[in-house]
């Protein structure tokens, strides 16, 4: 049977106060908005009946980001300005979708294609230094390794395909930190958690950070040394 | 002293990051009412964490009423968890409220649900995390009006210190009355103890301030309340009471959480009131009569609720869903307009006959997870006494339904310690859930495949204000043990799962049910022993309620087990859900001789005494007799 539906892909950010919501209260949130929005969205014949709808890789808690994606399966084809405007009115304002396609019905989940994220991040304390970071990040790149403890569980993520690059930049409030990292089934390399190492070596050792505001500024696929946009309309997936 | 509103979020943003869960402290969820003028301001408090809080019905009448009147706008607050609650301590910020993040201390009325007795250390920690004074005898002139209210009203006397009024009955209209009274007279320059009067004309109002507590040979030690010499004020205050269930907004619920709360669902309120007289039930008396919302209502209400909330579950909440005379009706309508949604409809409770099993069939599609009823006691007698009607055949065939229709896993809920238990009835728990297993067993086969389990949930037996059963004492927490430890023995199924309530539990509530005014400083001492979040067992502190209880010369164990006399006068007659004491008492010997009494939907009346008291009628939308 041809399956007659419609994959729409939505770009969404997560501002302010909902910076704090969790991967799953964010799954939540958009699935509850999609559903007050009235677009004719597909419901899988699992034993749950669940709305159709895929998720970018999940973003920390306390973390911003200007570009989120899901994909939404819909029964009918709805012209993308309006189903825009129908999710806009429907989501709450810090969680705003602004830009939504088409893609092609096949293709590889989302969550796994987006293999690519830029990360902005602020690192407040008034007697930090650039150098003095990018010192700590490169030797937790040469570590080659991070443990650390997630909740009660240890953790372990690699650093030497995860952490892709960062430049450090000197401000009059503490370090600005631009962060490329790159996941794989072997996980994600979270800021936060490249910080806190950082921040254990002996480069930065006795520095004191008073805050930070860790956002993803960006989310692309990477094909081949390439970064694909996620809505480049020229690029033909290669199902595999 | 009343602190200035004044938005203070970015003092508590920095500890977000901090704490567990920080989505408890966000607001700005989807419905949330973010346009908060006032002038005049309110904010409702559910004690305890925003998972358990938020979902409350009662908070969501009360705050788009109080948000729809003129010139009153309502917040809403929650007790931040242990983590959140020393953090800011620690750094200064007193309790905020949600929408505006001002302090709760600056507010004009602040009002509190009662919705169980284990709140109680939980309001004393709000207060004293608001920088409210905790006893109403201690506030300044300006400080807040503190009301409370809800299901726990009844007997509000162990809390009735740190409210300056207590709202008794339904709150639609009475909320708004009695914050217009405090809104009117301080605007006329009146003083606190001006505004308390002013209060005590509103219907359904309650000062404790006006009442002195008399103890004398005709009470408990506990004494009772009567009016202060002059004050003008009844010498019982009746609740208040809708008559009409359908000129209520059907879907209170507009509001849509972030994180994962208990009862993640939209919830409809089919119905109010339930008559059926379980002589251990507390709602069962203090909500009637019973009041039913009309089908097309309900099913309109589903439909719209779940467009404007975006929620994928609708739960028909009532204290008994499948007796509303138009629930297959309902459920029909319900299927047919949402088939192909991705929605599920839930019922909380069933019925235990086959039209219960019929109606969870209709609502469950092909999911069949565990199907929960609840016999109570174990054999006919002991059902017959506390007029749990529901006969060993119900149960059986019940169950083969439910095993015929699919189901693999039955639950059912007992209570021990009821009024004169013996040890075969408590014996009768596990044969019963031995025979619903063997009917399982005969229905879908023998052996590991077929599935077929039964869970028994005991829990224990609190005797409650305003039941047939308030005069009882608790079983004595040794013997509770000790019968546990008997059932238990007698299962030899691993098939069948046997779990109970903490017996500690229970005591501290038995306690808090019985006391009179004088009780507070139990709740007192508690709280500054360190107890807090007490419905939660990784919480709850036994140790330090009875050295509370030991430090003001009493035990609470003791206490927990001992008899009221039928003659006394209570500590809690002076307010009054409208039961009358004489039926309660006709009740209570009935009870004493296994004698049943009949659901008044569905025969005719019983003589309970609301309707007269109250001025209403049941309301039932179609025809309940011969179901
Ligand atoms: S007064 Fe009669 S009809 Fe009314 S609730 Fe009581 S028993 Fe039922």
């Amino acid at each position: 049977m041809a399956d007659e539906t419609f994959r729409l892909r939505v770009a969404y950010r997560k501002d302010g106060r909902l910076a704090y919501l969790g991967h799953l209260e964010v799954i939540n949130t958009v699935e509850r908005s999609i559903r007050r929005s009235g677009l004719p969205f597909s419901v899988g014949n699992g034993f749950a009946r669940r709305m159709r709808v895929q998720f970018s890789q999940a973003l920390p808690v306390g973390a911003f980001s200007e570009g989120e994606y899901y994909d939404l399966v819909l029964e009918e084809e709805v012209d993308t300005h309006e189903a825009l405007e129908l999710l806009k009115a429907a989501s709450p304002s810090a969680l705003g979708p602004y830009r939504a396609a088409y893609v092609p019905r096949r293709g590889p989940a989302l969550e796994a294609w987006l293999n690519r994220s830029l990360w902005q991040v602020e690192i407040h304390g008034e007697e930090l230094s650039a150098d003095a970071v990018s010192e700590g990040i490169a030797a937790v790149k040469e570590a080659g390794k991070i443990d650390f403890m997630r909740g009660d569980k240890p953790r372990t993520i690699e650093t030497v395909t995860t952490l892709v690059s960062w430049e450090a930049t000197q401000e009059a409030w503490g370090v600005a930190l631009a962060l490329e990292t790159r996941s794989s089934n072997l996980g994600a390399l979270r800021p936060a958690v490249l910080l806190d190492a950082a921040f254990g070596t002996e480069a930065l050792a006795g520095a004191v950070r008073s805050s930070q505001r860790v956002c993803r500024s960006g989310q692309w696929h990477e094909e081949n040394g390439r970064l694909v946009e996620p809505f480049d309309a020229n690029f033909t997936w290669s199902l595999t | 002293m009343r602190l200035p509103r004044q938005d203070r979020y970015a003092e508590l943003e920095p500890l977000l990051a901090k704490v567990e869960h920080p989505a408890r402290y966000l607001d700005h969820e989807w419905g949330a009412v973010e346009q908060q003028d006032g002038p005049f301001h309110v904010c409702m408090i559910y004690a305890d964490a925003y998972e358990v809080g938020q979902p409350n019905l009662g908070i969501a009448i009360l705050y788009n009423e109080l948000n729809a009147a003129e010139g009153i706008s309502c917040e809403r607050c929650y007790l931040p968890w242990v983590d959140m609650s020393a953090l800011m301590r620690e750094a200064g910020v007193p309790l905020l409220s949600l929408e505006t993040s001002s302090p709760v201390a600056s507010f004009d009325v602040v009002g509190f649900t009662l919705a169980h007795e284990m709140i109680a250390t939980n309001i004393v920690e709000t207060l004293d995390l608001a920088g409210i004074p905790i006893r109403a005898e201690d506030r300044d002139e300006d400080d807040a009006i503190i009301f409370a209210g809800g299901p726990s009203a009844w007997n509000c006397e162990p809390l009735c210190a740190m409210f300056d009024a207590v709202l008794l009955g339904d709150g639609e209209g009475e909320i708004v009355e009695a914050a217009q009274a405090v809104r009117d007279a301080r605007a006329a320059g009146a003083t606190r103890a001006e505004v308390l009067k002013a209060l005590s004309k509103v219907r359904g109002v309650y000062v404790p301030s006006l009442y002195d507590v008399v103890v004398d040979e005709t009470s408990t030690r506990w004494g009772y309340a009567v009016p202060k010499p002059g004050a003008d004020v009844p010498e019982v205050v009746y609740k208040r009471c809708i008559p009409d269930l359908s000129v209520t907004d059907p879907v209170p619920q507009k509001m849509v959480p972030y994180m994962g709360i208990v009862q993640d669902r939209l919830a409809i309120e089919v119905l109010r009131g339930c008559a059926r007289g379980c002589r251990f039930c507390q709602a069962g008396m203090t909500y009637r009569p019973v009041r039913e919302r009309p089908l097309e209502q309900v099913v309109d209400a589903a439909e719209q609720g779940l467009r404007t909330t975006g929620y994928d579950e609708v739960s028909l909440s009532s204290l008994s869903t499948t007796d509303h005379s138009q629930c297959e009706q309902i459920l029909l309508r319900l299927d047919e307009r949402l088939r192909g949604k991705g929605v599920r409809v839930s019922i909380p409770s069933q019925r235990l006959d086959s039209f219960g099993v019929d109606m969870a069939a209709a609502v469950s599609g092909s999911r069949r997870g565990g199907l929960t009823f609840a016999p109570e006691a174990g054999t006919q007698r002991l059902r017959d006494v506390i007029n749990k009607n529901v006969t060993e055949d119900d149960l059986e065939r019940a169950a083969r339904n439910a095993f015929e229709l699919g189901w693999r896993r039955m639950k059912l809920y007992f209570m021990m310690g009821l009024p004169t238990e013996t040890d075969d009835d408590v014996l009768a728990i596990t044969a019963a859930a031995r025979r619903v297993l063997e009917i399982g067993r005969e229905v879908v086969g023998r052996g590991y495949k077929s599935g077929v389990s039964v869970s028994v949930s005991v829990s224990v037996f609190v005797p409650k204000c305003f039941t047939p059963f308030q005069w009882c004492g608790q079983l004595p927490i040794d013997e509770v043990r000790r019968r546990q430890d008997l059932m238990i023995r007698a299962n030899r199924d691993r098939d069948i799962h046997i779990s109970y309530h903490d017996a500690q539990v229970s005591v501290v509530e038995a306690a808090l049910s019985k006391m009179g005014r004088a009780g507070f400083e139990l709740v007192y001492g508690a709280w500054q022993r360190g107890c807090r979040f007490d419905a939660w067992t990784d919480q709850f502190k036994y140790e330090q309620w009875l050295e509370a209880g030991r430090a003001m010369g009493i035990d609470l164990e003791e206490l927990a087990a001992e008899p009221y006399d039928l003659e006394a006068r209570l500590p809690w007659e002076h307010t009054s859900p409208g039961v009358s004491k004489g039926f309660l008492k006709r009740e209570w010997r009935r009870a004493a001789e296994g004698v049943t009494t009949s659901d008044c939907t569905m025969t005719s009346c019983v003589g309970c005494g609301v309707c007269p008291a109250l001025g209403v009628d049941n309301h039932i939308e179609g025809d309940r007799h011969g179901r």
